[in-house]
């Protein structure tokens, strides 16, 4: 075959410089070298084989040497991808067969890449249309700052040392903008008001001292009178410094990046680091964590923010609840083909609740179209029904500590047997102690056992504690009731004929389901997403739906409910050789209330003044994504100076994202705002200068695993291609511009520590992104405790990886630089990773007999106790602390929403063939469905006189117009056409998410005084989030779940206006 | 009532297809006989064998090898959806061969119904071949770009593909520019010992494909425990893409589909 060099592209454009790109591959040509490879690779292989294959040197893409194994980005789940390079081009991605996202059983770890070249696993439509993402005519390559107003899509190219000059030293940088000329802006260099660690400490600790009333505010101000300017309002000392008026935000941010932007933060003193988690599944994290919360020490502590979801390898049973893996979810390629190999072996059945008859559902055994809102009220008709039934598994519940687990072979137990105390009104509280009736001096929680009450350490491992699960009784003049007597109480508030007619489904379905439920032991669940979560009851809608899981045990079984596991990237297992959180030298501890006013309670601050606060407090939740331009908006708890965006779209991607225009657009409620982006996006637009980033194919990542997935992974994202951005210098160092060169360059002129020469510790620099992320790499590659690091990558395996990176410029791949970095002990294993994509524990090693091997392995609450010490702080109200129905929607006073005249609930989902907002440049994909219409079901059409393919516009009693105000002179109507099903609950229609973009390269843009044209296909559609209901206490944010934070998506009703 | 097949894990099956096909390449081309089986019902209509034989192929605007039709049929809340993948059949008497210049299709030894770039060029002869073909197999490549009209055309729409064991460069209306063009069961990948691009991206596992002659091989197999039915028999193509009926839900199906298709 020839070698090529692929032709010139000869129109020339500002932001796409090709001679990055356009390298020459240095790649094996002539069919000797590589028919030689393929012999070796086929075992056995005859010599007609041989031949036959050395044909396929007209096909470059099966070359070892033209394939880079990397991550998928084109939504959440990062199956992994073997990037097929060719002349510097990657022309095509596919799955990585090592990877168990990709396919079940996947290939052994050891498996050679010489061998894997020619077997490609699964990847979803996105993904084999990555490479558009990727090379997208409208991706920035230089730094943008804003030539006009906020918004205006007017642009100049700047070089990247200005860009970082005007962030860091501030001024008059908008003096050409009419209306900016005298505003100054305050830079980082400001905003870094802190910077020694002693006196940080000293503030620190006395701001906590005020908030435990055991110093006045009075007395702090004395005491650190010399210092009271660097506060950002000395009469509330618990703000925190004025690093924290500087706001990092992120939306698709992963580990490494993560851990990137976490040291820059921590560096800047700032405590305002926050991620999109809300809009995403956000009540079914805080849930998690709440129900995963352990007592250590008197408190309850150390809940993880994640959730379990079901071994689909091996499920006999399992309800799909507001989840649809078929088009969503964590993702197609890993639990897809499960669910069809268990259909079509009669391995599985199952069944899905959903208003909306998703792809999921048309192969399910059952529909239950349930209406929004209503899911927690599913669920706990099927608890009613299991527990009235008698069919839960009694001997797992009533296993009160880890003893009596372990005894009968059980990873987990509950605390469905422990005592809670009830107060005068009968309400639950906290959970009785033993000292409270005489039974114990130490800390313990009490059961009762056969009438006996009996004393519970949760973790003992010696004594085995049962307990009676149904209790109501009286102790030592205590009224008490067990958790699991609670549970049943919610649920039997209502019949199941009554809870059936709530949701709007069956009552003889809701049987069948709870008949089918516990029929298969421990290999059926519940399997719930964002339908359940995002609703202003979506915390318990969820807690109902595990407590359900609960109540068969099926945690950490095959077949049932397990948890992500990830080898450790930031190296702080035991014995990994770059512990890169403790390798940061001279950096404050950051302190203060967050922004989002998040793991705080209202009531210890200074801001207390009864009820209701002026916005949302949310002691159990973070990440609040709908909180944090709004909460600006405000200025509560305080204002802002600088927001930092990466990655992020809240204006497209936020229930009612339209909120946050007017506020971002405002310079004087965020005075800076520095976007990071690969195009000029619906939020990047209103920024004042964006940083074009790199994009998945041209950077690193450590993707972590999901809740689904029983091997313990860590796919590991690398640059498989050059760069498209700018090459810049940043501590004498060429890199592209980037997330990392943006703040290496920050870093570098402001001297933060834990940056630059001895970043990581004497002699240890942190100069470039390969000296975090080949630290990582090594830490991967070395395993989480001694003895689990990977094999030495064999001689062929490092001429293939030296090879097979030829086109990469040593900006992003330096053999020498990376050798310094890992060290000779771990290179070869270094290598060894990055050949096969990441690290992959092997299929058997993932179960362990009839559970997983990767478990969760402790306490679940059915009952929070720290969820009862809260209080919500609109309405002073403490906190339901179990599964409890709570109606929907309800404001953020608690009130419900009643908008008469919008008949209609309005609900989203997704096309497999689109993310919520990043795959509007995939052509291959716009080709499949050029614009998304709103669905409806026949019997609502003809009621209101509507027709198929007719155009109708969203309205809302928050969006009158039904338009999205871009605060630029422009309106976007949400106007699309309707497409008339059967497939949807009458009473419900509902959009797809990813089309309606005004940004994102539809529109036209100006920059440096030319007009660059924007391609209208990529704004076909609607985008209906603007029309979903605004709090009406809050005013500029979208309802929400006050417990668990979820932004709410689905509780919104609107009308159909004709267009 | 047909015994289903013990379906395996996707895994174990693309495993399995892989050393099957390989199998087969080491016999002479001639006694190979390329066949794909389709089962419908795992399928889920996630159009990851559209676009990943679209990526395979450097598909240019309005080229599709391989569609996957859905339909929605009942009334609610009895719901149901149906997702049918089609691509060209390999149909041993193939009535595009006939409506094509002389040359410009063949059949191939292997069963493959290739096309010849070169011969197969005009609108009026993608027309013919179209119009012949009872099963939609064929697309017209008009010479487009995705990005032509935006700031660039990109570096993917320009680089080389490789169908037919040979390597082509389309810019300047150069072939396949103005051929009519369809499935080719990836023959430059079954060259190199590799599924078809269909086959191995297949979220649902519906897709199987190998070398019908063998008895091995977990296609013929599949084919032996399963009923199945092929398109539109009655007009004696003789397609070599089987689609399984296997139970009563599956033959309801594809009646719906049978409704407003012959």
């Amino acid at each position: 075959m020839t070698t090529e060099r692929d032709a010139e592209i000869s129109c020339p454009a500002w932001y796409l410089d090709r001679r990055n790109f356009l390298k020459a591959g240095a790649f094996l040509g002539g069919s000797a070298a590589l028919a030689d490879q393929l012999a070796r690779t086929m075992v056995g292989a005859g010599a007609a084989e041989a031949q036959t294959l050395a044909g396929a040197g007209d096909y470059p893409l099966a070359n070892p040497e033209n394939i880079l194994y990397s991550v998928c980005l084109q939504c959440n789940t990062g199956c992994g991808i073997k990037a097929k390079v060719v002349n510097g081009v990657c022309v095509k991605t596919d799955g990585n067969p090592l990877d168990p996202m990709n396919m079940a059983p996947h290939l052994p770890y050891t498996s050679s890449p010489f061998d894997t070249a020619t077997f490609d696993a699964i990847l979803c439509p996105k993904g084999q249309a990555g490479i558009q993402s990727v090379y997208d005519p409208y991706r920035i390559v230089k730094v943008l700052k804003r030539a006009g107003k906020r918004g205006s899509n007017q642009w100049t190219t700047i070089p990247f040392d200005q860009a970082v000059r005007e962030i860091v030293e501030g001024g008059l940088l908008f003096k050409h903008v009419p209306g900016e000329e005298k505003r100054q802006v305050a830079g980082l260099r400001k905003l870094w008001a802190v910077r020694d660690p002693a006196m940080a400490k000293a503030l620190a600790d006395d701001a906590k001292a005020v908030m435990a009333k055991k110093l006045t505010v009075a007395e702090f101000k004395a005491k650190h009178a010399q210092n009271l300017d660097l506060l950002i309002d000395p009469d509330h000392p618990d703000f925190g410094p004025k690093n924290n008026q500087l706001v990092f935000a992120w939306g698709r941010l992963k580990a490494g990046r993560g851990d990137l932007i976490s040291r820059f933060t921590r560096a800047m003193g700032t405590v305002n680091a926050h991620g999109h988690t809300t809009v995403c599944q956000g009540s079914l994290y805080f849930s998690g964590k709440a129900m995963s919360e352990q007592y250590r020490n008197g408190s309850w502590t150390g809940g993880a923010k994640f959730y379990w979801q079901c071994d689909l390898a091996n499920a006999e049973f399992v309800i799909f609840v507001g989840a649809s893996p078929f088009e969503g979810n964590y993702g197609p390629p890993h639990r897809l083909p499960k669910i069809t190999e268990g259909l079509t072996s009669g391995r599985l059945r199952f069944a899905v609740v959903d208003p909306r008859f998703s792809k999921t559902a048309a192969k399910a055994w059952r529909w239950l179209p349930n209406r929004p809102g209503t899911e927690g009220a599913l669920a706990l008709a099927l608890v009613r029904w299991v527990i009235d039934n008698q069919r839960y598994d009694a001997r797992f519940l009533g296993n009160a500590n880890r003893a009596a687990a372990k005894a009968d072979g059980e990873p987990t137990w509950s605390n469905a047997a422990w005592l809670v105390k009830l107060d005068k009104d009968g309400a639950p509280g906290p959970f009785l102690r033993a000292k409270e009736i005489g039974l114990s001096d130490k800390d313990l929680f009490v059961v009762v056992k056969d009438g006996k009450p009996a004393v519970v350490d949760p973790y003992d491992e010696q004594n085995a504690v049962e307990g009676d699960l149904l209790v109501s009784t009286e102790l030592g003049g205590i009224k008490v009731k067990s958790a699991m007597q609670l549970l049943r109480e919610s649920a039997s508030a209502k019949t199941i004929e009554e809870w059936a007619d709530l949701c709007g489904v069956s009552a003889r379905d809701v049987v069948d389901l709870a008949v089918e439920f516990t029929s298969h032991g421990k290999k059926a669940a519940a399997d719930i997403h964002r339908g359940v979560s995002q609703h202003t009851n979506g915390f318990y809608n969820v807690l109902a739906w595990y407590s359900l899981n609960l109540l068969i045990g099926n945690f950490d079984y095959k077949g049932g409910m397990i948890k992500a596991t990830a080898y450790n990237a930031a190296g702080g297992a035991q014995g990994q050789p770059f512990p890169l959180g403790r390798l940061m030298a001279g950096a404050i501890a950051p302190f203060g209330i967050s922004v989002i006013r998040h793991d705080v309670k209202y009531e210890d601050t200074t801001l207390f003044s009864g009820y209701p606060a002026k916005r949302p407090w949310f002691p159990l939740s973070s990440d609040i994504y709908q909180e944090i331009v709004p909460s600006m908006g405000d200025a509560y708890p305080y204002p802002v100076k600088a927001l930092f965006l990466y990655m992020g779209t809240p204006i497209y991607s936020l229930p009612a994202g339209h909120t946050n225009i007017k506020i971002l657009a405002d310079v004087n409620k965020v005075p800076l705002f520095v976007a990071n982006d690969i195009v000029i996006g619906e939020t990047s637009m209103y920024a004042d200068y964006i940083f074009p980033d790199l994009s998945y194919l041209e950077r690193w990542e450590f993707h972590g695993s999901h809740p689904s997935v029983a091997p313990k992974i860590q796919p590991v994202r690398q640059p498989v291609i050059a760069p498209l951005t700018e090459t810049v210098s940043v501590f004498g160092e060429a890199m592209p511009i980037s997330l990392e060169a943006m703040l290496l360059g920050i870093a570098e002129k402001l001297g933060l520590p834990g940056f630059g020469k001895d970043g990581f510790g004497p002699g240890q620099a942190f100069s470039t992104p390969d000296d975090f992320y080949l630290r990582m790499v090594a830490n991967v590659a070395a395993g989480d405790r001694p003895g689990d690091a990977v094999a030495d990558a064999p001689d062929e395996e490092v001429r293939l990886f030296l090879n097979s990176r030829k086109h990469l410029p040593k900006t992003v791949f330096d053999p020498t630089r990376w050798e310094k970095i890992v060290g000779p002990e771990l290179w070869r294993k270094a290598i060894y990773v990055l050949n096969r994509g990441g690290r992959f524990q092997d299929w058997d090693k993932a179960w362990d007999g009839d559970k997983v091997a990767n478990k969760y392995g402790t306490l679940i609450n059915m009952y929070q106790e720290k969820t009862s010490k809260v209080k919500n702080a609109m309405t002073g109200k403490p906190l339901a602390a179990h599964a409890v129905y709570v109606p929907a929607p309800l404001d953020a006073l608690g009130r419900p929403i009643e908008d008469r005249g919008y008949d209609l609930n309005l609900i989203t989902f997704r096309e497999i063939t689109q993310t919520k907002s990043r795959t509007a440049a995939d052509y291959w994909l716009l080709q499949l469905l050029p614009e998304n219409s709103i669905l409806i079901n026949e019997i609502d059409a003809k009621r209101l006189g509507l027709k198929d393919g007719e155009r109708v516009k969203l309205v809302s009693a928050s969006n009158l117009e039904g338009v999205w105000d871009l605060a630029n002179g422009q309106k976007k109507p949400m106007a699309g056409k309707l497409k008339v099903i059967q497939g949807i609950r009458p009473g419900v229609v509902g959009f797809s998410l990813g089309h309606g973009h005004w940004a994102y390269g539809s529109s036209d843009v100006r920059v440096d005084g030319k007009v660059i044209k924007g391609d209208p296909r990529r704004g076909m559609g609607l985008h209906g989030n603007a029309a979903m209901r605004v709090d009406p206490v809050l005013g500029n944010t979208c309802l929400e779940d006050g417990v668990g934070g979820s932004a709410v998506f689905y509780d919104t009703r609107v009308k159909l206006v004709k267009v | 009532m047909l015994t289903p097949t013990p379906m395996t894990a996707r895994g174990e099956e693309l495993a399995r297809m892989r050393d099957d096909l390989r199998r087969a390449l080491r016999k002479p081309v001639e006694q190979r006989r390329w066949g794909m089986v389709i089962n419908v019902k795992r399928c889920t209509g996630c159009m990851a064998c559209v676009v990943g034989c679209q990526a395979e192929n450097s598909a240019p605007p309005g080229v599709a090898y391989r569609r996957v039709a859905e339909v929605e049929s009942g009334e609610y809340p009895q719901v149901m959806r149906l997702f049918m993948p089609t691509n060209c059949m390999h149909c041993d008497n193939p009535p595009c061969l006939k409506a094509a210049p002389p040359g410009a299709i063949t059949k191939r030894p292997d069963g493959i119904v290739a096309v010849d770039y070169q011969k197969i060029k005009g609108k009026d002869v993608f027309d013919k071949v179209s119009k012949a073909c009872p099963y939609n197999a064929f697309s017209y490549d008009d010479g487009r770009y995705f990005t032509a009209g935006t700031p660039a055309v990109q570096p993917y729409e320009k680089a080389s593909s490789y169908e037919y064991g040979r390597t082509w460069k389309r810019a300047n209306g150069a072939a396949p520019s103005g051929a009519a063009r369809k499935c080719h069961f990836c023959l430059q990948r079954l060259n190199a010992g590799m599924l078809p691009a269909c086959v191995s991206t297949c979220d649902g596992g519906v897709t199987y494909f190998g070398d019908l002659s063998d008895p091995e091989s977990l296609i013929a197999r599949v084919l032996r425990v399963h009923g199945s039915m092929r398109m539109q028999v009655g007009l004696k193509t003789e397609p070599r893409v089987f689609y399984l009926v296997d139970d009563n839900q599956a033959a309801e199906s594809l009646r719906a589909c049978l409704a407003c298709h012959k």
